[in-house]
């Protein structure tokens, strides 16, 4: 019954560590999120701070359309069920599920004894706030009860009951209040793991009964993919990915959702890829495997990768390797494989083996391959085999960040291009750069940000196809029978359309040189200052405190919003002691009397655009304007646009 | 055959030394203990009164004079007075002493405040000194507020220390789940409800413990009604026995004896409670 927003949420402990580190998401109403991680991930910190249980040091938590970051949990409807059940053990389970609505008062108007309506002098009716009566509390005990079938024991104490049993009075308490979000901290794990299966389906049953938001954390990633319309995925506090199971299992977006999601682990192999012509050979480290995959497949991979000297992870689940013979026979990826052990599911067979003819095929290394095999079969053990790859299932990582290096949305475009006269060519299209864009002539690379391409301007290109990727619409181009993509806001027809570049994001290489494109933020490093002043309020002289950012000597004067929060992600008087950086982006400067100094260096002429380039006290500041200035210029920030970074701790505060 | 027949015998004599040696350790104990108490019950019915008329050990004759006398000769000796007044000191320390001690170790175990650890320790380490080291001061201060010769300062004092010895209780706090609160809490429970409705019930055990301890300590002190009380007639049982001329020690015996009456009564009502497994099934273990 309610959309949950979590804007930057970070959670830092007073000795320095961050529990939770810039948490985003946006959780529509109805969903079944699900919260999933190895322990100590941050996943039972988040809920509990939407829970209220725990304090939020910096970023803004909605629930609705308030934000509830001060607000006690009992205001927040919503409603938690704990993994040790914490049942109140001195009262029956009547009581325990009464209790919530005991201590709610809801609205009525006010009645006579006999339950005619009081009316006022103007004849209206009396609005007050009333607790639930026996028989409204009975009512609605009972059908929490009956929903979760434990009518029978509503007498009992939870003492007289089992595991089963007392996580389902944990449930009907949490649900007989019908709050807007249930969160449920791992509320399986002690249950034995017939019930937990049982307890699985009926809870996914409950949200479909109650149809309400659901937030759920659980360590075990087959609940999670079982359960959730959406998994979020941390590591270390940090969210490694949001997305539904289907996508988790199909695009994980780097090694540790891929080997954290699917039993058994994904097979990880070291390995480089060299593109030649329409194909891309990969070449295995430690081993002689070597497989082609079709160069579509990667096109969205950076071309550094493709040129055969960068280690890439390779991976590929259990399941995409076979020892079918049959289909060994017809397929074209093969590679060998030497069986070290098995292990008889039942329904599958695991084979183990290694790559490298003189691994072990036990311990966990770069050649160790792991494939699912269907049925009852006997490998004997150090034969060697071939096994068929399903290349299409293939996965790839970088070795030093391990973040997938075949994204849904690739940050750049790579193209060659040449540049001659103040004009680049690129795709067998000419267009002029304007005079702000400052390169060497010659042949060189073009990158061009997926987010850099407008759909008006001079080039024609082809819409081949849209994409949605969780929300962002990605628009696969054709112009010249070369492949470009773009994000779009909205879902474009196939057909022709004409496009344009924003020259200030492009980066152009010849040779060793490249042009710097304009960065999207200006920052500029301050602190934080309060100052009394002598007022009269109430006919009294008080001295009233304001605040202020400090910024090379200037004071900007911060409005409540803003130091409230500054206020609340540091302890006592820390906040003015500690440096901060504060972000403007180009659009958000007015050129005034006084202000922040700043020289200018370069008018920055991009057309349409026009910045100017200056220097305030050594930093390089980025203004849109509209007239030609040089010389000294005095810059007055929009301080409700700012965004706020304490710089020891890291913490984005707004 | 033989040899293991007298192997099974070997261990039956070995059994029943063990318990042999056990129960007269435990007779031995046990005598050392009682003699004492069993010595003054005696005593207390002696006919005579005074120690000195006594046969060696134990007195020669044996009569009720003495609880006659504690309760009808008041004259000197007001003994139904000092008992009323050992009672209602004990009493109103009992409960409030016993309000504190809850109070502070519930908080001590539940919330987490900027000087908690240092009251924590400060208090470890007062608790370690005698309390009759501050006795002077005590006088002091009560002289300050004009509090000597009255009960009120008295219950004051013992109800004021009783949170010192808030260890035990806090202890016993921080073995109820903590899920319990913030279950109660979500639930829409203030801290105020979350005490009285869930802690507090869940805690019978620990209360009674508490309260017989409150009320036990003011019940037999002697040092501090000695120092503060002066007058006879507001005088406690211990300091009113002290009082007690020498050839009167059968009448100090069966007081004595007398005072131990509303202890053994409240521990006999209290004693149920103080059952393990109050918070039996409330969370998984």
């Amino acid at each position: 019954m309610a959309n949950l927003s979590l804007k930057h949420i970070y959670k830092v402990y007073p000795n320095g560590t961050k529990a939770v580190n810039d948490f985003n998401m946006q959780i529509s109403d109805k969903e079944f999120i699900v919260f999933v991680g190895p322990s100590g991930c941050g996943k039972s910190t988040t809920l509990r701070m939407i829970a209220g249980l725990e304090e939020i040091t910096a970023g803004e938590l909605k629930i609705g359309d308030m934000v509830v970051n001060g607000m006690e949990p009992k205001d927040r409807d919503i409603a938690m069920v704990f993994q040790n059940y914490a049942l109140y053990p001195h009262m029956t389970i009547f009581e325990n599920l009464a209790f919530g609505l005991r201590t709610r008062k809801i609205p009525d108007i006010k009645r006579d004894k006999k339950g005619n309506p009081v009316l006022d002098k103007n004849g209206k009716e009396i609005p007050i706030m009333r607790k639930y009566n026996k028989q409204e509390l009975s009512e609605k005990v009972n059908e929490a009860a009956q929903i979760l079938e434990i009518t029978d024991y509503l007498k009992r104490k939870p003492k007289e009951m089992s595991g089963g049993q007392r996580q389902r009075v944990a449930l009907g308490r949490a649900i007989v209040r019908r709050p807007k979000v249930m969160l449920l901290d791992e509320p399986l794990s002690n249950l034995d793991a017939k019930l937990r299966t049982q307890m699985r389906s009926e809870i996914v049953k409950l949200h479909k009964k109650l149809q309400t938001t659901f937030i759920y954390v659980t360590h075990d990633q087959v609940e999670a993919m079982t359960m959730g319309t959406r998994i979020v995925v941390m590591k270390d506090g940090c969210v490694k990915q949001i997305d539904t199971p289907k996508n988790l299992y199909r695009y994980p977006a780097n090694k540790f959702v891929a080997g954290f999601i699917g039993t058994p682990q994904m097979n990880f192999f070291e390995g480089t890829l060299k593109k030649n012509g329409d194909k891309v050979y990969i070449d295995f480290n430690y081993s002689d495997a070597k497989v082609t995959v079709p160069y579509t497949m990667l096109m969205k991979t950076t071309p550094q990768y493709l040129d055969g000297t960068k280690t890439v992870y390779i991976g590929f689940r259990a399941e995409d390797l076979t020892l079918d013979e049959e289909q060994v026979a017809q397929s074209t990826t093969k590679i060998k494989v030497r069986i070290s052990h098995s292990e008889q599911l039942g329904t599958e067979t695991l084979v183990y083996g290694d790559i490298n003819m003189d691994g072990d095929g036990f311990a966990e290394t770069s050649t160790r391959v792991i494939i699912k095999s269907k049925g009852f079969k006997d490998y004997q053990p150090d034969t060697v085999c071939e096994a068929a790859l399903n290349i299409d299932a293939i996965h790839l990582f970088d070795k030093e960040t391990e973040e997938s290096i075949m994204p849904r949305i690739p940050e750049y475009n790579y193209l060659d291009c040449s540049v001659k006269g103040g004009k680049i060519t690129f795709f067998g299209n000419t267009v002029e750069l304007p005079a702000a864009v400052k390169c060497a002539e010659g042949n060189g690379e073009l990158l061009i940000p997926v987010s850099a391409i407008r759909f008006n301007g001079e080039i024609t290109a082809k819409v081949i196809g849209c994409e949605d990727v969780n929300g962002q619409i990605l628009v696969s181009l054709d112009i010249n029978g070369s492949r470009l993509y773009a994000l779009s806001s909205e879902i474009l027809e196939n057909g022709e359309i004409s496009i344009g570049l924003d020259f200030k994001k492009l980066i152009i290489k010849i040779g060793d040189t490249e042009n710097q494109p304009m960065p999207e933020v200006n920052s500029l490093n301050g602190t934080f200052v309060m100052q009394k002043e002598l007022e009269t309020v109430e006919c009294k002289k008080k001295k009233v405190p304001y605040y202020y950012l400090l910024i090379n000597g200037i004071k900007l004067k911060a409005p409540a919003e803003i130091y409230e929060k500054m206020f609340s992600a540091t302890t006592g008087r820390k906040v003015y002691n500690s440096t901060y950086r504060y972000e403007w982006t180009p659009y958000d400067f007015t050129l005034s009397e006084g202000g922040i100094k700043a020289e200018v260096e370069k008018i920055l002429d991009y057309g349409s655009e026009k910045f100017l380039k200056c220097n305030a006290d050594g930093e390089t500041l980025y203004v849109k304007t509209d007239k030609n200035l040089s010389g000294t210029v005095y810059l007055i920030p929009d301080v409700s646009k700012v965004s706020v970074i304490e710089t020891e701790r890291q913490i984005r505060i707004l | 055959m033989n040899k293991t027949k007298a192997k099974v015998a070997k261990a039956k004599t070995k059994k029943i030394l063990n318990v042999l040696i056990t129960y007269c350790i435990l007779i031995v104990v046990a005598f050392i203990f009682f003699f004492p108490c069993l010595w003054l019950i005696l005593a207390s019915f002696s006919k005579s009164g005074s120690i000195y008329s006594f046969d060696g050990f134990f007195p020669t004759e044996y009569g009720f004079d003495a609880f006659k006398s504690l309760f009808t000769d008041t004259v000197m000796y007001n003994y139904p007075k000092w008992f009323l007044n050992t009672l209602f000191i004990a009493v109103m320390s009992c409960i409030l002493g016993t309000i504190f001690t809850i109070l502070t170790a519930y908080c001590m175990s539940r919330f987490r405040f900027k000087s908690r650890k240092a009251m924590m320790k400060t208090t470890l380490i007062l608790g370690m000194f005698p309390s009759f080291m501050g006795t002077i001061a005590v006088y002091l201060m009560m002289t300050q507020f004009n509090l000597i010769n009255q009960h009120w300062g008295l219950i004051l004092i013992y109800s004021a220390q009783a949170p010192m010895g808030y260890m035990v209780q806090k202890g016993f706090f921080d073995t109820i789940p903590y899920s319990i609160d913030e279950a109660a809490r979500i639930d829409g429970a203030s801290n105020f409800t979350v005490f009285v409705k869930f802690i507090l019930p869940m805690s019978k055990p620990i209360l009674v413990y508490t309260a017989l301890t409150a009320f036990t300590w003011p019940w037999s002190d002697f040092i501090l009604p000695k120092m503060l009380l002066v007058d006879k007639d507001l005088y406690t049982v211990a300091v009113g026995l002290m009082s007690l001329g020498e050839t009167e020690f059968a009448r100090f015996a069966a007081g004595s004896i007398f005072i131990a009456i509303p202890i053994i009564i409240l521990y006999f009502c209290l004693v149920k409670y103080m059952i393990n497994g109050m918070a039996a099934g409330a969370v998984k273990e």
